[in-house]
């Protein structure tokens, strides 16, 4: 059984079980709706300058509801005891890693996908470059999958684990997200006049360090 | 475990080493103070400038120091490297502090606000933010390996996050005062002082370090034999 099959058949028993019991896409989803709805509040008050929030609610919101799902990812894995038996298996704890990172960001990616378009029309934007800002939005979904899926393993047997994984990923994620803030508002701005580049180069320089970083220490962990 | 008697006095080294902090401390502050010419436009207030730089440079030696050892205890567990990590970290996270409360009070003369999202800043801001965190989490992990763990794994991951923000926070742009390279410094009492000043801090640093190292080595013996005892314990009973 090689690596790339057994992160398949794990990533597929998230996905079998997610379908059945509907117990955190859903959740999400409501949440980051929510999220979005309470920034209207907050920030539309005047409507012409309203739309200069939206790329800061997108990012924002995909934080929370990511954060979400992470404090679930494993959940299961650590009620029913299997954590440790998962990362012994004769092929490492590589697969196991990589299906959660799988699952994270499938999960992500359905919640971003259905509140961004809505975010858009509750703040009245427009988006001149749909290639673009999904390539900023996808980058983000990869660099916090990446290192908040490792942080969420690390707090597993933590107490108060729910407090502590947003103040450990948020800093970590921190020019992660500075990088996508700038680089959605440079998009969704109707002249592109700023250089995006700079902005598209650190969230690809994160995502490739923690792509390596993150597995690597992964592997070193304990797990009881 | 350890063979060494255990005694309550500190060894010689660390008052050889607390006494050179004291008079260098002593030695700066008399410096920084009745024998520096205080700054042509910013007046006193400058002053807090020397012991700003040397705090950073403190802040700088425990954070780096702390992710070196937290990455070789990751790849080989080892309770020195371990000790070694915990506490440089920890001093880290307190000459951060130094830094972000002597800092503002320099901006708030020198350009006019207490704080601006300068990259300096605010990479100080968010690596003390983190430093903190994994502080917390080893604090509530207590004695646990896994705490140990997770304390390293982060303090490993801090070193390229650092580096990220620092990329990140710099495009933002900003005005930091570049005193070295800029050659700010005309007067050699001003050199003076702020080498003198840096020495200080970084002996403070240092010292600091080395008796929080040594108290954690002592909790970490104390554990060994508390365990030991209690295995022995109850061996006797069975």
């Amino acid at each position: 059984m090689t690596h790339l099959h057994l992160t398949w058949l794990l990533f597929r028993k998230d996905l079998l079980i997610e379908a059945r019991s509907r117990e955190i896409v859903g959740f999400m989803l409501l949440f980051s709706v929510l999220c979005v709805v309470i920034f209207a509040f907050a920030f539309l008050t005047d409507a012409d300058r309203a739309r200069l929030f939206l790329p800061g609610v997108l990012w924002v919101t995909l934080l929370f509801s990511g954060t979400v799902g992470l404090l679930r990812l494993f959940a299961r894995e650590d009620e029913s005891g299997t954590l440790g038996i998962c990362a012994r298996s004769r092929a490492g704890a590589l697969p196991l890693y990589w299906s959660k990172v799988a699952v994270q960001i499938a999960f992500s990616g359905i919640v971003t996908a259905c509140v961004t378009p809505l975010a858009v029309v509750f703040f009245d934007a427009e988006v001149p470059d749909v290639g673009l800002s999904f390539a900023a939005l996808a980058l983000g979904i990869l660099g916090q999958s990446f290192v908040g899926t490792l942080c969420s393993a690390l707090l597993v047997t933590v107490r108060l684990r729910e407090v502590l994984l947003p103040l450990v990923l948020y800093p970590l994620l921190s020019p992660l997200f500075i990088g996508g803030v700038k680089m959605t508002s440079i998009v969704l701005s109707r002249t592109i006049a700023e250089d995006y580049t700079a902005w598209l180069g650190l969230m690809v320089a994160f995502d490739v360090i923690f792509m390596v970083a993150s597995p690597a220490v992964f592997t070193r962990l304990r797990y009881e | 475990m350890s063979a060494k008697q255990p005694t309550d006095k500190p060894p010689l080294g660390m008052l050889v080493l607390t006494g050179l902090t004291f008079c260098t401390i002593a030695a700066s502050a008399w410096h920084v103070f009745l024998n520096t010419p205080s700054d042509a436009t910013l007046g006193i207030v400058q002053k807090i400038f020397y012991w700003h730089v040397g705090a950073a440079f403190g802040m700088l030696l425990g954070m780096v120091t702390a992710s070196l050892a937290s990455l070789l205890d990751l790849v080989s567990p080892n309770d020195r490297v371990d000790a070694i990590a915990r506490a440089t970290m920890e001093v880290g996270v307190v000459f951060a502090l130094m830094v972000l409360t002597s800092g503002p009070i320099w901006a708030r003369k020198s350009w006019g606000t207490y704080w601006t999202w300068e990259p300096r800043l605010t990479l100080t801001l968010l690596v003390l933010l983190l430093a903190l965190a994994i502080t917390a989490i080893r604090g509530l992990a207590a004695d646990s390996e896994s705490g140990r763990k997770i304390a390293a794994a982060l303090g490993v991951l801090g070193a390229p996050a650092a580096y990220l923000i620092h990329v990140a926070v710099k495009l933002w742009g900003g005005t930091h005062p570049t005193v070295i390279d800029g050659g700010g410094i005309r007067s050699t009492e001003m050199r003076v002082s702020f080498w003198l000043s840096v020495a200080a801090m970084l002996l403070l640093c240092v010292t600091f370090i080395v008796a929080r190292y040594r108290q954690i080595r002592i909790a970490q013996d104390t554990r060994e034999l508390r365990l030991t005892l209690s295995a022995r314990a109850l061996e006797d009973n069975a």
